[in-house]
């Protein structure tokens, strides 16, 4: 079974050997200074560069950390397309937003329909390409910043949440914009050859929304664009942060395949509000950064136990976690030995 | 009848926690023109609606957008009632640093709490977001502050939370500043092992934790 496979028969319902681990990348980030090291290949560099860009996503996947690979490393490339002002960031910082497009909800109208042809667009869609001629047994990941993400990203947060109330209208018209552009990227990517999409949207959480702006404009948007991926019979997953407790019937109405969360939700308080839902998640990123293989394999069993079907970091790696930490997850669910042995074995490695 | 100031302290704190910010305003002026005294139409009219507000948040009725608005209303109510202090109420307040660490650009929860703070009556010095880390030491030595809090919603940027530690430790002022640290990827695990004093998971949390922090009832 390659690590393809595996992945879509999970997502499908049906039985697999072992649960898959994977990180899609986007605000998800797989890579660290570790494996930058290895790929020879460093930020800031490649969010600008396709070729480096595959590779580094690739070097992960070699390199035995995750069982995908997947692009861009940031969350940025959706609000830089619609105008926002982007660094790049360093070594160790990811690309951010540095300064707004528009000031209000209402002026979405001055927004320029998104440049695809060229810039980081192009970088994202030139590296899923080369990703997918090197015909690795493992799925290439698309990754899209979420629309509520993208939408705060062109504007100041605590002005968009406000406006979602006060210019409800407008509101709306500025993220069926935006959504729209969203949708033109996401089918490049599948054009491209990205076998799954992952979706990250963690400035539209419940804590933030509650329940009942979550569904009028998290679970909307978010579902628009998951039927422009379904249209092209790919699935999508979709990561939202922090608590859901407050928004488990809203979550039920989100369309994707596969539904992730970070460690501040406990996958059997998931499992038990979504009990017919393919779950991914939730390895604690603070474990991967400062824990050790034993705490990372413990991390992993119960993530496993309570019902997680893919395992993953709960939230984006922070670069400088160790290499070996990161490799456990897999190499834990490839191995049948006990956790003691299966130390020795990722240090022997 | 003119109307009595406990039915326009009740008005002004009904105009914060129902969000109604242009209301807000006509009210604060009737209050004042009824000759009430503006200090008690701050702390029992428009911040006795902010604490309501809280209180909604911490029972998860209100929720983050709710107390932003909230906070539009107190403001606007302030905007009319603060040039009416008398000098004399206008105390020494306990004065914090806030701001997002370096790499990072999410600053929702660090405003958010900033105005739960300033509801508290700190005296809040914004840096803002992706703050170089140097700038927290320099910000806490130029204002004498005896809080600095920083936040950060990435794991990326964690660690430079350590760093500025080590920094105020270098600029010899650590022991006149206590350090809270607050965001999604932060635990409090993860506050006690770089040495902060503080961690909250939430705005309402931090105010409580600060107040501890400088000995003030909560």
């Amino acid at each position: 079974m390659t690590e393809k496979e595996r992945l879509f028969r999970v997502i499908a319902g049906q039985s697999v050997d072992r649960p898959p681990c994977i990180c899609p990348g986007g605000m998800m980030n797989m890579i660290t200074t570790d494996v930058m090291d290895l790929a020879g290949v460093f930020w800031p560099e490649a969010h600008t560069d396709a070729e480096m860009m595959a590779a580094l996503a690739a070097a992960g996947y070699e390199n035995g950390c995750f069982e995908n690979v997947g692009v861009p490393f940031c969350m940025t490339v959706e609000a830089e397309m619609l105008g926002a002002e982007v660094t790049m960031g360093t070594g160790i910082y990811e690309p951010h937003v540095t300064g707004y497009a528009i000031n209000s909800v209402e002026e979405w109208r001055n927004l320029k329909p998104a440049n695809l042809e060229s810039g980081r667009v192009q970088t994202v869609i030139q590296a899923i390409r080369l990703l997918k001629a090197r015909n690795l047994p493992a799925p290439v990941i698309g990754n899209l910043t979420g629309p509520i993400s993208t939408a705060s990203s062109l504007m100041e947060p605590v002005d968009f949440y406000k406006q979602l109330r006060k210019k409800n209208k407008e509101a709306h018209e500025f993220m069926n914009f935006v959504t729209e552009q969203m949708i033109h990227f996401v089918r490049m990517q599948l054009e491209a050859g990205a076998d799954i999409i992952a979706v990250s949207d963690p400035s539209g959480t419940g804590e933030i929304l509650g329940p009942r702006m979550f569904e009028e404009f998290a679970v909307k948007y978010l579902n628009q664009i998951v039927e422009a991926v379904h249209q092209e019979n790919k699935p999508v997953i979709i990561h939202i942060c922090g608590q859901m407790k407050n928004v488990y019937p809203q979550l039920r109405q989100l369309k994707s395949d596969v539904l992730s969360f970070d460690s501040i939700v406990p996958m059997s308080e998931a499992r038990k509000n979504l009990p017919n839902r393919v779950l991914m998640g939730n390895v604690s990123t603070y474990a991967l950064e400062f824990g050790n293989p034993e705490k990372i394999i413990k991390l992993t069993e119960h993530c496993v136990k309570n019902g997680s079907n893919i395992v993953s970091p709960a939230c984006g790696l922070g670069t400088r976690s160790p290499l070996k930490n990161i490799q456990t997850m897999v190499s834990y669910l490839k191995g049948t030995a006990s956790a003691g042995e299966q130390v020795k074995e990722t240090k022997e490695a | 009848m003119a109307a009595s100031k406990e039915e326009l302290l009740g008005k002004l704190s009904d105009c914060v926690l129902d969000m109604e910010d242009e209301e807000v305003t006509g009210v604060a002026e009737e209050y004042i023109e009824n000759g009430y005294e503006a200090f008690d139409g701050i702390m029992n009219g428009l911040v006795d609606g902010m604490n309501k507000a809280s209180d909604l948040y911490d029972q998860e009725e209100y929720f983050v957008t709710d107390l932003l608005l909230c906070s539009d209303a107190m403001y606007a109510g302030l905007d009319v009632l603060r040039p009416h202090l008398p000098e004399e109420t206008q105390d020494e307040k306990p004065r914090a640093v806030i701001g997002v660490v370096e790499g990072d650009t999410h600053d929702i929860g660090k405003n958010l709490v900033k105005i739960m703070m300033e509801t508290a009556g700190f005296e809040m010095h914004d840096l803002g977001r992706d703050v170089p880390l140097d700038q927290f030491v320099e910000k806490a030595k130029e204002t004498d502050a005896s809080l600095v809090l920083m936040s950060t919603l990435m794991t990326t940027t964690m660690m430079g939370m350590p760093e500025v530690i080590k920094k105020l430790e270098e600029a010899g002022i650590r022991d006149k500043v206590k350090v809270m640290v607050g965001g999604s990827p932060i635990s409090r695990k993860f506050a006690d092992d770089i040495g902060a004093d503080g961690y909250s998971a939430n705005a309402v949390e931090a105010v409580k934790v600060a107040k501890k922090l400088m000995g003030m009832e909560a």
